[in-house]
């Protein structure tokens, strides 16, 4: 009861002198530091002790006898200017057209043209979808790297390839990091990214081991990404930004044996497991926030 | 002929571009110029410099790195490289430094690890590939490296973490030479004729049945390339920072240790370029210690 009873009395006077205590961080007045200066200071006998100083009660401090305080040191106060965030992402929309490229397929060039779109429910979580189109119509193996046929030459070795059609994920998106640089008398504010979530990815296999016998259908596989990413603020609602992204999946290759018996059995054509593809890819483009125009909560 | 699918993207970009047009015509109304935040100050502050009391990191200071590193995007074998980096800036721009790393170990790629499981071998490629379960002994290697690079520091700046951590910042491009050593299959001829290779002719054995020895035997050399790339620096205390690093290095070597022109024979002909590149992660310590500011 003790402990509650402290408890109760020191919660009382901080309601009590919290407002007074802000009242004269807030207010910057001559006639206040007047005010000030003319009170004599009151006698500080106890050592920081709150607890001890509300148990003393009042009368210790009204019955005293005053003395003459000794006078306050002058002091300059410092003052510190917030900067406004240069550009508020908080309820706004971003949309992001981009490009990209795959980094670690040794053995086929992909492209894709990606398209996303974030709600930033604060100023630094948004909730988005990202969709990146891969497919353009030609034969991807015209897109092979020399080191396909290299391997089929040199080791006898035939190399099961998927082709990509599209990507769709669900992502949540996190700034950690924000900053700003100098380029000459240009300040540039930046924030860095990191982002993950859900998805769907459609691949195909490209029939190579026996292909007079086997196609192939686009298949839908779930994926899942994470990704980190560098933003560029041009003005305070268009951004430069390019991202690191690795796009995983289970996906179903070609089977590399054919059973000259039984070509036409289609249950025979892909590998009885999954393989684990990790497309780790470059993202370059630009975001438009909406709306355009913003307005901080609170005034300059 | 195009693909339906195709088709309906063109119609989803064609919607998309015009969209997206319209809105920044609307944005741009207002303000038709894009730049970045201007330093506009007025008042007291009217004519200072955009930044008092600058710390500079780099001016007239010694930076020593020690770093961890790996190799990307690489064929058929990754190197673990450890290494250090001294640099010495006359500028808080401009510096000059050497660096140097050694590969602690390699790793095999998953492509060599197929050809080691499922490669074939025949007379037709037996130079190419002698014996599918050595594989991974014939492939190039790149056991050290060194350079000495010219520093920029372009852009600098400061960075919140988590909006609780503030750190200065800034982003260094170098470029400069590296020596690297190489280390790749020795020089083989296969016999009797290309493309039909029962033996090879190799330094010191004429008649190396199946090119087995041929296959395992290495020769090493220093390659001269050009070096460039990109840092990213964060400085937490007024000597010690962190190093964020990706270095390319461009030059030609026989990764898979095979015949790649097709001449029969295994030389340096059979060299091809390659982006070699890598990341590091290193922590720099300045000296001296204390740092200077601007006013």
């Amino acid at each position: 009861m003790r402990f509650f009873g402290g408890i109760a009395l020191l919660t009382a006077a901080l309601w009590l002198t919290l407002p007074t205590a802000a009242r004269a961080q807030m207010e910057f007045s001559l006639d206040e530091v007047d005010e000030e200066e003319s009170k004599p200071a009151k006698k500080q006998e106890s050592q920081g002790d709150l607890i001890e100083e509300l148990a003393a009660g009042d009368d210790t401090v009204d019955n005293a006898p005053v003395e003459p305080a000794p006078q306050r040191e002058e002091f300059a106060e410092e003052i510190y200017a917030v900067q406004q965030i240069y550009a508020l992402r908080l309820k706004r929309l971003e949309l992001a057209p981009s490009a990209a490229f795959t980094l670690n397929d040794p053995y086929l060039k992909r492209y894709g043209l990606g398209f996303a779109m974030n709600y930033w429910f604060t100023n630094v979580l948004a909730l988005g979808v990202n969709f990146n189109w891969y497919d353009w119509g030609t034969n991807p193996l015209t897109r092979g790297t020399d080191i396909v046929p290299r391997v089929q030459d040199q080791f006898r070795l035939g190399v099961p390839i998927n082709d990509w059609q599209f990507g769709l994920w669900a992502n949540f998106t996190y700034v950690p990091f924000y900053g700003k640089f100098k380029v000459r008398k240009k300040i540039f504010q930046w924030d860095a990214y990191l982002i993950g979530g859900v998805g769907l990815m459609r691949t195909q296999p490209i029939p190579v081991f026996d292909p007079e016998v086997r196609t192939f259908g686009w298949e839908t596989n779930v994926a899942f990404n994470v990704g980190a990413g560098l933003r560029i603020f041009l003005t305070r609602y268009l951004t430069f930004f390019t991202e690191f992204r690795a796009y995983m999946w289970p996906d179903k290759f070609e089977n590399t044996r054919v059973d000259p018996g039984d070509r036409q059995d289609s249950s025979t054509w892909l590998q009885s497991g999954s393989t684990f593809v990790a497309n780790t890819s470059i993202q370059i483009g630009l975001t438009l926030f909406l709306p355009i125009k913003f307005e901080y909560r609170l005034p300059k | 002929m195009m693909l339906p699918g195709r088709q309906t993207l063109l119609r989803f970009s064609l919607v998309a571009a015009l969209a997206l047009s319209f809105v920044m015509a609307e944005g741009f109304r207002g303000d038709n110029t894009v730049s970045a935040q201007d330093v506009q100050v007025s008042g007291p502050l009217a004519g200072a410099p955009s930044v008092m009391n600058q710390r500079l990191w780099r001016d007239m200071r010694l930076h020593v790195e020690p770093f961890f590193a790996f190799t990307i995007a690489d064929e058929y074998s990754r190197s673990l490289i450890v290494g250090g980096e001294l640099r010495f800036h006359f500028l808080d721009w401009l510096g000059i430094g050497g660096w140097g790393g050694y590969s602690v170990a390699t790793l095999d790629t998953n492509l060599t690890k197929e050809i080691r499981d499922k490669g074939v071998t025949t007379n037709a490629n037996r130079l190419d590939l002698p014996s599918r379960e050595n594989y991974p002994e014939q492939v190039g290697r790149l056991n050290w490296w060194s350079g000495v690079e010219l520093h920029f520091v372009p852009f600098r700046g400061k960075l919140a973490m988590f909006q609780k951590v503030f750190v200065d910042a800034d982003i260094d491009v170098f470029v400069g030479a590296a020596f690297v050593g190489v280390e790749e299959r020795a020089d083989a001829v296969g016999q009797p004729a290309p493309g039909a290779v029962t033996f090879c002719e190799i330094a010191g054995n004429p008649v190396d049945t199946g090119c087995l020895e041929s296959q395992t035997t290495r020769s090493k050399r220093t390659a001269i390339a050009p070096s460039f790339g990109i840092a990213f620096n964060a400085f937490f205390k007024e000597f010690v920072g962190i190093a964020l690093r990706w270095r390319g290095i461009p030059f030609k070597y026989n990764t898979s240790g095979t015949d790649n022109n097709g001449d029969g024979q295994i030389n340096s002909d059979d060299r091809l370029r390659q982006f070699n590149n890598m990341f590091s992660v290193g922590v720099i310590f300045t000296l001296p210690p204390k740092i200077k500011t601007t006013h």
